[in-house]
C-alpha cells in the first residue's frame, strides 16, 4: 500500500482522536463554566449528544454532507460503510471519524446556549435535529463541494461551518429558553452568576488548546510537505495572543486580570484562527488571535446588555470570534497560501475575497439561526416547552432530571444547612 | 408580646431624619442622639429587671459610629468596658450589651455581621481583660488581631465613664513598640480598591443589584480614613473622627498640598455619599449613581478619588522610611 496514503490517514486519526478528546475540554469548560448542581447534567448530557450526533453522521450527516447531490445539499453514502472514497489520499473510514468529530463539537458549541435550564428532551430532540438539518447543508456548501466552495470561501478548518453554526443555533436557544432565573435584575442590571471552578474551565481551555491541533492542523488531510506543522504553529500562537489580548483589555476597562476573560480570549483566538490558520502568514496569526482576544471581552459586554443569557459564552467566543476569523482571510490571506479562493486585501486581492467571506458568513449564519430558531419553536410547542420548571431549576437539573448529584455530598450538607 | 420601648425613639428618628440627610454633621448628631436615647431605655430597662449596674462602665462606639462618619444608614459595632471584675458583673452587662443592640436594632441599626456589638463577651469585658486582649491582639499579630486592633482604635466612649476608652488606648501605645504596631496595621490596610481605570474611566459596578454605580465606601473613603488612622497610630493619638484626627496630625506627615486639602476634599467625599448614595437601605447607601452626577462632579470625584489614593502612598512610603530607619 501506498506510503503516504497510511501516513495520510495515520496523521488524520491522530486529528480525529484529538478532536473528540475536545468533548472532554468542553465538558470541564460548561461545568466549570455554571454551578455545581447542573455539573453532573453537564458533564453526562455532553456525552450522551455526542452519541446521539455520532449514530446520525453515521445514517444520514454524512451522505447529506459528502454524498453526491447538487450545490445545496449532498445524497449519497447513507448509513456508511467505511469503503474508501475515489480519489481521497486516505482511508475512507478515518476521514469519516475526523468529519463525525467535527460535526460533534458544532452540536456541543450549540448546547452552550441550552446550559442550566433546558430539559433533557430538549437536548435528545434537538441533538438529532441539529445533526440532520442545521450542520450538514453548511458543511456542504463550504467542505462538500456545495455553492460556496466554489465560490471560492476559505474556512480551512471551520470557523464558520463549526464554530459559527453551533453559536448561531445557541443564539436561537438561548432566545427561545429566556435568562436564567436569577440573571437579570428587575432593573435591568446583571448579576454575575459565577461558575463553580475556574480550575476546570483553565484546564478545558488547555485540553481544547491541545484539541484545537487536532482540528486545524489535521484538517490539512495530509502530510504533505509537513505543513500541518505551519498550521499548527499559527494556531498556538494565535491562542496565545487571544489570551495576552483578553487579560490586558480586561485590565485596562475593568482594572483587574479577570480570570474567565482571560480564559475566553485564549478560545477566541483558537476560533478565529480555524479559517485562516492555512491561509495566512505567521505575524497575522498574532494579530488574529489578538484581535479575537479583544473582540470577545467586548463581545461578553454586548450580549449581557441586551440580556441575552449565555452562560458560557458560546455566543462571543464561538460566534462574534468565528464571524472575525472568516473575515480575517479576506485581509491577510497571502498569494502563496490561499490553496482556495483569492489572497485577501492586504495582499493584493482587492475586496474580492473580503466579500466572499462576508456573504459566506452572513448566509451561513443566517441558515443556521432561523432554520435552529423553527426547530426550536416547533420544539417548544411540541414538548410543552423547552425549559425545565422553576423548581426544577432551582433544585438544579442533576437532581430534576437525572435524580441524582454530581456533588452529592456537597449539596446534601448544603441542604441541610439551608434546612 | 413585650411592648415596645423602642417606638417612640423610632417616631423621633423618622421625625428629624429628613433634615439631616444632606447634611454630614447634623446627620451624625442626630445618629448620637438617637443611640443615646436607645443606649437610655435600655439600660433602664436593665435596671428595672437587674437592679442597677453593679460597677461604673463605658458603652463605646467604633466603626462609622465611632469615627463620627455615618451614613443615613449605618450597622452597630460598639463595645462595653466595665471596671470590676466578676461572673456577675459579667452578665449584666451582657445583658445590657444584648438590650442595646436589640434597641439599636429596632431603631433600624442592622446588627454587626462580623458580631462587633457589647453583646458580643469578645467585646464586652473589664478594663483588665480589655488591657489582656489588647497585649494579646498585638502579641498574636495576625491579620484577625490587627484588625480587632483597628476596630478598637476608631472606638469613641459613648456613655458612662470617659475616660476607660482613652486609658485603655494610651495602655496599648505605651505597651507596644509603635513602629511594629504600625509596620502590622501598614500591612492590614493595604489593598485599595481600584476606582479609576488607566483610561481615566471610573471602575463601577458590573454586576449586581448596584451595576453602574460606583462603590464610594472602599474606593473612596477607605484610603483617607486608613491613612489618616495610620498617622494617628504613628502620632499616638486618641482622636477617631478621620476630620479631627487630621486636624490634630502634625503637617509634616502631609504631602505637600497640606492637611486642609485633605480634609476638604474627605468632607467633599462624605457629601457625595449623602447627595447621591440610594439610601434606601443599609447596603446600597454605600454606591454612588454616577449617571446623576454633572460632568464637573464626575470629575471632582475621580479628584477626590485620585487625591486619597495618593495620600495613601505617601503615609505608606513615610512609614516605610521610619521603618527602615528605625531597623538601623
Amino acid at each position: 500500500m501506498d506510503t503516504i496514503f497510511l501516513m495520510n490517514s495515520l496523521w488524520v486519526m491522530v486529528g480525529a482522536v484529538l478532536v473528540i478528546l475536545m468533548i472532554g475540554g468542553f465538558i470541564l469548560l460548561e461545568t466549570g463554566s455554571t454551578r455545581m448542581k447542573n455539573a453532573g447534567h453537564i458533564a453526562g448530557k455532553t456525552i450522551l449528544t455526542f452519541g446521539i450526533s455520532s449514530i446520525v453522521f453515521w445514517a444520514v450527516g454524512y451522505g447529506l454532507i459528502f454524498g453526491k447531490g447538487n450545490p445545496l445539499i449532498g445524497f449519497s453514502d447513507f448509513l456508511y460503510s467505511g469503503y474508501d472514497i475515489d480519489g481521497l489520499p486516505l482511508s475512507g473510514s478515518v476521514f469519516f471519524l475526523f468529519q463525525l468529530a467535527f460535526a460533534g463539537i458544532s452540536l456541543t458549541i450549540a448546547f452552550g446556549g441550552f446550559a442550566e435550564r433546558a430539559k433533557l428532551g430538549a437536548y435528545l430532540v434537538f441533538a438529532l435535529l441539529f445533526s440532520v438539518i442545521v450542520y450538514p447543508p453548511i458543511a456542504h456548501w463550504i467542505w462538500g463541494g456545495g455553492w460556496l466552495a466554489e465560490h471560492g470561501k476559505q474556512d480551512f478548518a471551520g470557523s464558520t461551518v463549526v464554530h459559527l453554526t453551533g453559536a448561531m443555533a445557541a443564539l436561537a436557544a438561548t432566545i427561545l429558553l429566556k435568562p436564567r432565573i436569577g440573571k437579570f435584575n428587575k432593573d435591568g442590571s446583571a448579576n454575575n452568576i459565577a461558575g463553580h471552578n475556574q480550575v476546570f474551565t483553565a484546564l478545558s481551555v488547555l485540553i481544547l488548546w491541545v484539541g484545537w491541533f487536532g482540528f486545524n492542523a489535521g484538517s490539512t488531510l495530509s502530510v504533505d510537505s509537513a505543513f500541518f506543522g505551519f498550521v499548527a504553529m499559527n494556531t498556538n500562537l494565535a491562542a496565545a495572543a487571544g489570551t495576552i489580548a483578553a487579560m490586558i483589555i480586561s485590565w485596562i476597562v475593568l482594572g483587574k486580570a479577570d480570570v474567565p476573560m482571560m480564559l475566553n480570549g485564549a478560545l477566541a483566538g483558537l476560533v478565529a484562527i480555524t479559517a485562516s490558520c492555512a491561509f495566512v502568514e505567521t505575524w497575522a496569526a498574532v494579530l488574529i488571535g489578538f484581535i479575537a482576544g479583544i473582540l470577545v471581552f467586548y463581545s461578553i459586554r454586548f450580549f449581557e446588555k441586551v440580556k441575552i443569557d449565555d452562560p458560557i459564552a458560546a455566543l462571543s467566543v464561538h460566534g462574534t470570534a468565528g464571524v472575525w476569523g472568516t473575515l480575517s482571510t479576506g485581509f491577510f490571506a497571502t498569494k502563496e497560501l490561499a490553496t482556495v479562493g483569492k489572497p485577501g486585501l492586504f495582499y493584493g486581492g482587492g475586496l474580492h475575497q473580503l466579500g466572499v467571506q462576508a456573504l459566506g458568513v452572513v448566509t451561513c449564519a443566517a441558515f443556521a439561526f432561523i432554520v435552529s430558531f423553527i426547530l426550536l419553536a416547533i420544539m417548544k410547542k411540541a414538548m410543552n416547552g423547552l425549559r425545565v420548571t422553576e423548581e426544577e431549576e432551582i433544585i438544579g437539573l442533576d437532581m430534576s432530571e437525572h435524580g441524582s448529584y454530581g456533588y452529592p455530598e456537597l449539596l446534601k450538607a448544603e441542604q441541610k444547612i439551608n434546612a | 408580646m413585650e411592648d415596645n420601648i423602642y417606638s417612640k425613639i423610632v417616631e423621633f428618628k423618622q421625625e428629624h431624619i429628613n433634615e439631616a440627610v444632606h447634611e454630614h454633621f447634623k446627620l451624625n448628631h442626630l445618629h448620637d442622639e438617637i443611640i443615646k436615647q436607645v443606649v437610655e431605655v435600655a439600660i433602664n430597662q436593665v435596671i428595672d429587671q437587674h437592679g442597677p449596674p453593679p460597677s461604673p462602665f463605658s458603652f463605646f462606639v467604633m466603626g462609622s459610629a465611632g469615627r463620627l462618619e455615618q451614613s443615613v444608614w449605618s450597622d452597630q459595632d460598639h463595645g462595653i468596658i466595665y471596671h470590676d471584675q466578676n461572673d456577675e458583673v459579667k452578665s449584666y452587662f451582657l445583658t445590657l450589651g444584648r438590650e442595646i443592640s436589640k434597641g439599636l436594632f429596632q431603631a433600624g441599626y442592622p446588627y454587626c455581621d462580623g458580631g462587633v456589638m457589647a453583646s458580643n463577651p469578645f467585646w464586652c469585658k473589664s478594663i483588665a481583660e480589655w488591657q489582656q486582649q489588647l497585649t494579646k491582639w498585638v502579641l498574636e499579630s495576625s491579620w484577625e488581631s490587627i484588625r480587632y486592633l483597628l476596630i478598637f482604635l476608631d472606638g469613641r466612649s459613648f456613655y458612662g465613664e470617659s475616660t476607660y476608652v482613652d486609658q485603655l488606648k494610651k495602655h496599648l501605645y505605651q505597651t507596644t513598640n509603635k513602629e511594629q504596631l504600625l509596620t502590622k496595621s501598614l500591612r492590614n490596610t493595604l489593598h485599595l480598591k481600584k476606582g479609576i481605570n488607566v483610561l481615566g474611566k471610573l471602575l463601577v459596578e458590573t454586576h449586581g443589584p448596584h451595576a453602574g454605580a460606583l462603590n464610594i465606601k472602599e474606593i473612596g473613603l477607605y484610603p483617607y480614613v486608613n491613612a489618616v488612622r495610620l498617622l494617628s497610630i504613628k502620632e499616638k493619638r486618641l482622636e477617631t473622627s478621620t476630620l479631627l484626627r487630621l486636624e490634630k496630625i502634625p503637617d509634616s506627615c502631609f504631602p505637600f498640598a497640606g492637611k486642609q486639602f485633605y480634609q476638604q476634599q474627605f468632607l467633599k467625599l462624605l457629601q457625595y455619599r449623602l447627595l447621591f448614595g440610594d439610601h434606601t437601605n443599609y447596603d446600597s447607601g454605600h454606591y454612588l449613581a454616577i449617571h446623576m452626577l454633572t460632568k464637573e462632579q464626575t470629575k471632582e470625584i475621580k479628584e477626590i478619588i485620585k487625591n486619597g489614593a495618593a495620600l495613601f502612598h505617601h503615609v505608606r512610603r513615610l512609614l516605610e522610611k521610619d521603618d527602615t530607619d528605625g531597623d538601623e
